[in-house]
């Protein structure tokens, strides 16, 4: 998981977004290209058809003057339009009315050679207008072969188009997030070693604190170690929780059956150094005794979060109840409390609700999300002015 | 009784426009070989609208020309160019929509 991400600057959905943005932006060109060419190679296909079969309606038309021209001779013989079974006809006089017509659409005059319905039409103008006749119009049905070949070579070629174009695009993207993707990166490792080159001096100042014999100190000494030792506990905290950010998904879990007094007896002696800097007492209320099967450090980071929460927000010469029961533990302090409103929001990272304490606003969002790795239950109860109970049951 | 008397002039005027087209066009054409439907198409041939055709004629019949004769060489070297009517214009008009009426392809084609 990036550190970035952890830190909730979602850089991923940034470029989610920006890599929709452009791929819809992309498609749709595409598309749009696509369609023009499509356009232009339907309109090339059709009027090649229409060459194609202009000789043969020009052969109907020729065949059609040679009739009329019999029948303008004999007129006052015959008055029996020609008519074929090939093709259809209409015959127009110069002022475009019609004379007659086996056709039963509406024909144009304004052009040669057009398509119109499913039907080829050609307008010819012969030497000699027989029986008034200045425009013959033959037709004939489209048999539509043109037609079937054409849409299956657009969606072939438009499809490996369309794909090749697609790939394009792909590589395109690439080339553009490769800088966002650089930074992104660099951020990343910057966090990671930062916190990691954190680790060695704070391991070694807390290591060499608890090594000294304190009996052997005088007071004003020992005070000033206290202090040293309070400051470097709170930046291994700071440390450990940002370690769990930074690597949250990377930490591989070691579950294992955890007895959760025990556990809490050790992260209240860890504590206990930091609570009596704001004279606060811890006390612990062991009613039944009882195991989670969980990764150790996740739930030291859960319960630490707990009790360094309820130090921080305590009052000073304020009180700490651990409680254990069967399935379910408690951290209760006797602090500032939470708005009923502010409830809701408190697992959201970053929340702090009382600005005078120092922290990053994390320690409850770590704890609601090995919460829910692990599908533990938090219960939040608090009332302001009198004191803030986080329950975890599971 | 206005309708009546509007009917009764129309045929009146018919009448008399067939008169003038029987008495002035038909009987001299019977005398020729040639029967006057045969001159109709010819100009059809060439002129093809009612307009023009009718145009044509009237022109014809008022100003008869080598050149603008729609008959053959042949047919004019044996009858001559015909001599320049005599009618007004109005009754030109009236003997040739008579002549057009007569022989028009509209509604005659089966």
């Amino acid at each position: 998981m990036l550190v970035s991400k952890s830190l909730g600057i979602d850089f991923h959905q940034s470029e989610k977004q920006t890599l929709f943005r452009f791929s819809a932006l992309y498609i749709l060109l595409t598309v749009i290209i696509i369609s023009v060419f499509s356009f232009i190679y339907f309109e090339l296909q059709k009027d090649l058809m229409l060459q194609q079969k202009k000789s043969t309606l020009q052969k109907y038309s020729k065949e059609l003057i040679e009739n009329l021209k019999q029948l303008h001779i004999n007129f006052d013989k015959t008055q029996l339009y020609p008519r074929s079974d090939k093709f259809n006809s209409a015959i127009y006089d110069s002022e475009q009315k019609l004379i007659f017509s086996t056709s039963k659409s509406k024909l144009r005059l304004d052009k040669i050679l057009y398509l119109e319905n499913g039907v080829i039409h050609l307008v010819n103008i012969p030497e000699s207008y027989y029986l008034g006749a200045m425009f013959i119009v033959v037709e004939m049905k489209d048999d539509k072969k043109w037609l079937k070949q054409t849409k299956k070579e657009i969606i072939i070629f438009g499809g490996i188009t369309f794909l090749f174009m697609l790939v394009i695009g792909y590589v395109l993207l690439r080339l553009f997030l490769k800088p966002m993707r650089d930074a992104i990166n660099l951020l990343d490792k910057f966090i990671k070693d930062t916190t990691h080159e954190l680790n060695t001096p704070v391991s070694t100042i807390v290591a060499n604190i608890e090594m000294i014999d304190k009996s052997s100190l005088d007071e004003k000494l020992l005070k000033k170690i206290q202090r040293i030792d309070i400051g470097a506990k709170t930046v291994s905290n700071i440390y450990q929780d940002l370690t769990y950010l930074a690597l949250g998904n990377q930490i591989v879990s070691n579950d294992e059956d955890v007895d959760i007094e025990q556990l809490a007896i050790q992260r209240v002696e860890y504590f206990t150094s930091l609570a009596l800097a704001r004279k606060v007492t811890f006390s612990l209320n062991i009613i039944e005794k009882t195991t989670l099967h969980i990764d150790k450090f996740k739930i030291s980071k859960l319960l630490d979060n707990l009790l360094s929460n309820a130090i921080k927000y305590n009052k000073i010469g304020g009180e700490i109840t651990v409680s254990i029961k069967y399935r379910e533990f408690s951290v209760e302090d006797s602090g500032i409390g939470i708005s009923e409103d502010d409830i809701s929001k408190i697992q959201d990272r970053y929340t702090r609700f009382n600005k005078s304490s120092g922290g990053f606003g994390i320690g409850l969002n770590i704890v609601s999300t090995i919460a829910k790795e692990y599908n533990l239950t938090i219960k939040i109860e608090s009332k302001e002015g009198i004191g803030t109970k986080v329950s975890v049951s599971w | 009784m206005v309708r009546k008397i509007i009917l009764v002039l129309s045929f009146m005027f018919c009448f008399l426009d067939a008169d003038v087209y029987k008495n002035n066009c038909v009987k001299c054409h019977e005398q020729l070989p040639v029967s006057i439907d045969k001159y109709f198409y010819k100009y059809l041939l060439i002129y093809s609208g009612e307009t023009d055709t009718k145009n044509a004629i009237i022109s014809y019949l008022k100003y008869p020309a080598y050149e603008t004769t729609v008959m053959s060489d042949a047919f004019i070297n044996r009858f001559g160019i015909k001599k320049k009517s005599k009618l007004s214009e109005d009754e030109l008009k009236e003997a040739v929509n008579v002549y057009w009426q007569k022989y028009k392809v509209f509604g005659k084609l089966k």
